[in-house]
């Protein structure tokens, strides 16, 4: 028998109690004599292990980092430990392939081994970002829906309802437009002509993102629900919320989970180390059947610094061969740099590329990494780059994947700070024709020739 | 950094005392601020020269990647035992009282990266940091303020629909007829200059490193 969520819960209220100072400064101890012991260095040279061998390493450390540890209960003040044996039975029993979609637009999401063939799979559309009115959110929602190489799309929002009353997290407003502009989701697929596709979205809060579901109107079974791990290796009543409802309503589990290169992770060694310890916590507390074990940078406000990449890259190539589990990579979710850009572009393949080739889907949408209260902050271009560019890397080996990764880091690692904002959707595509306006759709046919002369096999 | 009216060998000594806590020694920090104490070097120089430059160091060793957050809470930890130390023989009426800043994430919002960050830089700059965490209501925040009586609320957001609880504070300050008395400082992802100054916050911290010099500014510390 294996553990299920109320031993979870069970265990919050019983592990050992300590303050959230203590646990912090223990996952950098730790992090710290796993990195000696284990003989894990990160070399700037080589933003991918294109052997394995350092990722092997680092799997085992985080594993041993999770055991040691455990996760932190924000909620109760107690750290939620598991066995070594309960931890090889979760891994276990975890599914190796799942379904998500309806349909003809149905998907499977399965394993995916490094410089494996099988297709990722990619749920684009610009994440949870401000939209002007429900007349443009169906407009770009319809308009991402109608790209062929992508497989599913993620909802976002709106700041007012009815153009007067505030959205507040944590208050009704926040359920009611929530649960309100997620039909708009489901009509503008309808409308793209693929009904069946996966729709995601994920609200501040449980009760919110609950609401969503509705198998006419709003979320469905067939989608998943998104139960977050706090940084770093912390979890929330909040979040279990998420998993009880989608253990209830047999409704996949997602997890989401970041190390932090510079907080308590510290180096790119404890963060790569203390990302897969954040991936067996989203399979073991937030029963996930497919999460991401992520990174962000704590001075950069973007996804796929030359660390990033690394860290990300060799926590998904561990969990790849070392398990069968379900990951998802979206390294290249948030780029620095605005739609519109090239550099925008350049982050995101440097990104998707890595996530594809080490063994990952990319589900987590296309959108600048800060939008602030900007509407409309995106356009369904880069939801078709996304799709072409992981599509492009299947099959790709490490080696040549660290060169066209170095190319394009050398691109844009000097611009992250002061990366070019972009345009808004409304700039960038023709309002007549809902076509990319010729500037923009001439600066994507460029980088795509370049990276198709690097080596990237796009379909088109 | 401040030398004037110290002797060559005082300057050795809080030389010794700056770079162990620079190397986050404990060890070495405590044994030197002792021999501060026992040369009976003023207490109060010896923390201006000796601790405030040792913060900014840290600060930049932070910024240029050669320390992380956990290097930021080692030291401030350490920062409060040398100055405790060096505070001993201070009459209690003649301490100095360090600029209080309650800090925390707002209501409906648990992202704490950034405000970990910003809470661990402001100790290190030499504020009395008072964090509350994530998910805090604006009550929370300001009876936390006047028990205090602090100098400043610092209030973090990462979301579009959370950063109203930013404005929600400045608002029941201003009806509760206390919003002269702290002074206001928010920041976060989605949060800009201009939404700062949109609500009628005093400032606006862009990152960690920002959040201090602001902090130092607004509230006049050395």
């Amino acid at each position: 028998m294996g553990l299920t969520l109320f031993d979870i819960l069970q265990r919050s209220k019983e592990g050992p109690i300590l303050e959230e100072k203590q646990f912090d400064m223990s996952i950098f101890k730790k992090t710290q004599e796993l990195q000696k012991k284990h003989g894990i260095t990160y070399d700037p040279e080589h933003p991918l292990d294109t052997t394995g061998e350092l990722a092997d390493r680092v799997y085992q450390a985080g594993r041993e980092l999770f055991l040691d540890i455990g996760a932190y209960s924000t909620t109760t003040r107690r750290a939620i430990k598991v066995t070594e044996k309960e931890l090889d039975e979760e891994i276990a029993a975890c599914p190796q392939e799942i379904e998500l979609g309806q349909g003809p637009d149905k998907v499977k999401m399965a394993h995916r081994s490094v410089e494996g063939t099988e297709y990722p799979v990619v749920i684009a559309g610009i994440q949870t970002t401000p939209y002007s009115d429900e007349s443009m959110m169906h407009t770009i929602y319809r308009l991402c829906a109608q790209e062929r190489s992508i497989d599913g799309i993620w909802g976002g929002i709106l700041l007012t309802i009815d153009g007067k009353h505030e959205i507040i997290a944590g208050t009704p407003s926040e359920i009611y437009q929530y649960s309100k502009t997620i039909s708009i989701l489901r009509r503008a697929i309808e409308a793209a002509g693929r009904p069946g596709m996966i729709t995601i979205s994920n609200a501040p809060t449980a009760p919110a993102t609950i609401a969503m579901f509705d198998e006419q109107h709003g979320l469905r079974r067939s989608d998943y629900i998104e139960s977050t791990g706090m940084s770093e290796l912390k979890v929330a009543y909040d979040d279990l919320s998420r998993t009880a409802y989608g253990l209830a309503q047999g409704i996949p589990i997602h997890g989401t989970h970041s190390s932090v290169i510079g907080g308590f992770s510290a180096t790119p060694e404890g963060a790569a180390i203390v990302a897969v310890a954040g991936g067996l916590q989203l399979v073991v507390v937030h029963r996930s059947v497919c999460f991401r074990c992520g990174t962000v940078d704590s001075r950069i406000k973007s996804r796929v610094t030359r660390g990033e990449l690394w860290v990300a890259g060799t926590a998904i190539q561990g969990m790849s061969r070392n398990t069968r589990l379900i990951v998802d990579g979206s390294i290249g979710d948030h780029p620095a740099a605005g739609p519109g850009t090239k550099q925008y572009l350049y982050e995101s393949a440097a990104g998707h590329i890595v996530s594809t080739v080490m063994g990952a889907h990319s589900t987590e949408g296309t959108r600048k990494y800060v939008v602030g209260n900007t509407c409309n902050y995106g356009t369904p271009l880069e939801s078709r780059w996304m799709g072409e560019v992981c599509k492009a890397s299947v099959g790709m080996d490490r080696k040549q994947a660290e060169k066209i990764v170095k190319f394009l880091l050398g691109k844009y690692e000097n611009n992250l700070k002061d990366a070019p904002a972009g345009d808004t959707f409304e700039n960038l595509y023709d309002q007549r024709t809902l076509q990319p306006i010729p500037a923009y759709q001439q600066l994507y046919d460029e980088v795509k020739t370049e990276l198709r002369q690097l080596g990237l096999n796009f379909r088109q | 950094m401040e030398t004037k009216g110290i002797s060559a060998k005082d300057r050795t000594l809080l030389d010794a005392l700056k770079a162990a806590i620079i190397a986050l020694d404990e060890g070495e920090a405590v044994a030197a601020a002792e021999k501060v104490v026992a040369t009976g070097i003023d207490p109060q120089l010896a923390i201006r020269y000796a601790i405030a430059d040792a913060a900014v160091t840290v600060g930049e060793k932070f910024d240029c990647g050669e320390y992380f957050l956990p290097q930021l809470v080692i030291s401030g930890d350490l920062m409060d035992v040398v100055t405790k130390i060096l505070e001993k023989n201070i009459p209690k009426a003649n301490l100095q009282k360090k600029k209080i800043i309650i800090i925390g994430t707002v209501q409906a919002d648990v992202h704490s990266v950034g405000k970990n960050l910003v809470s661990t830089m402001l100790k290190a700059g030499g504020f009395q940091v008072v964090d509350l965490g994530v998910d805090v209501p604006s009550a929370t925040f300001i009876e936390k303020a006047k028990d205090m009586n602090a100098d400043m609320i610092a209030l973090s957001s990462l979301l579009t629909t959370t950063m109203p609880y930013q404005r929600e504070v400045i608002d029941d300050l201003a009806s509760m007829g206390i919003r002269d008395r702290f002074k206001v400082m928010i920041g976060g992802g989605p949060v800009t200059k201009e939404y700062a100054h949109k609500i009628g916050a005093d400032a606006y911290g862009r990152d960690a490193i920002e959040a201090v010099d602001v902090a130092k500014k607004l509230l006049a510390v050395e």
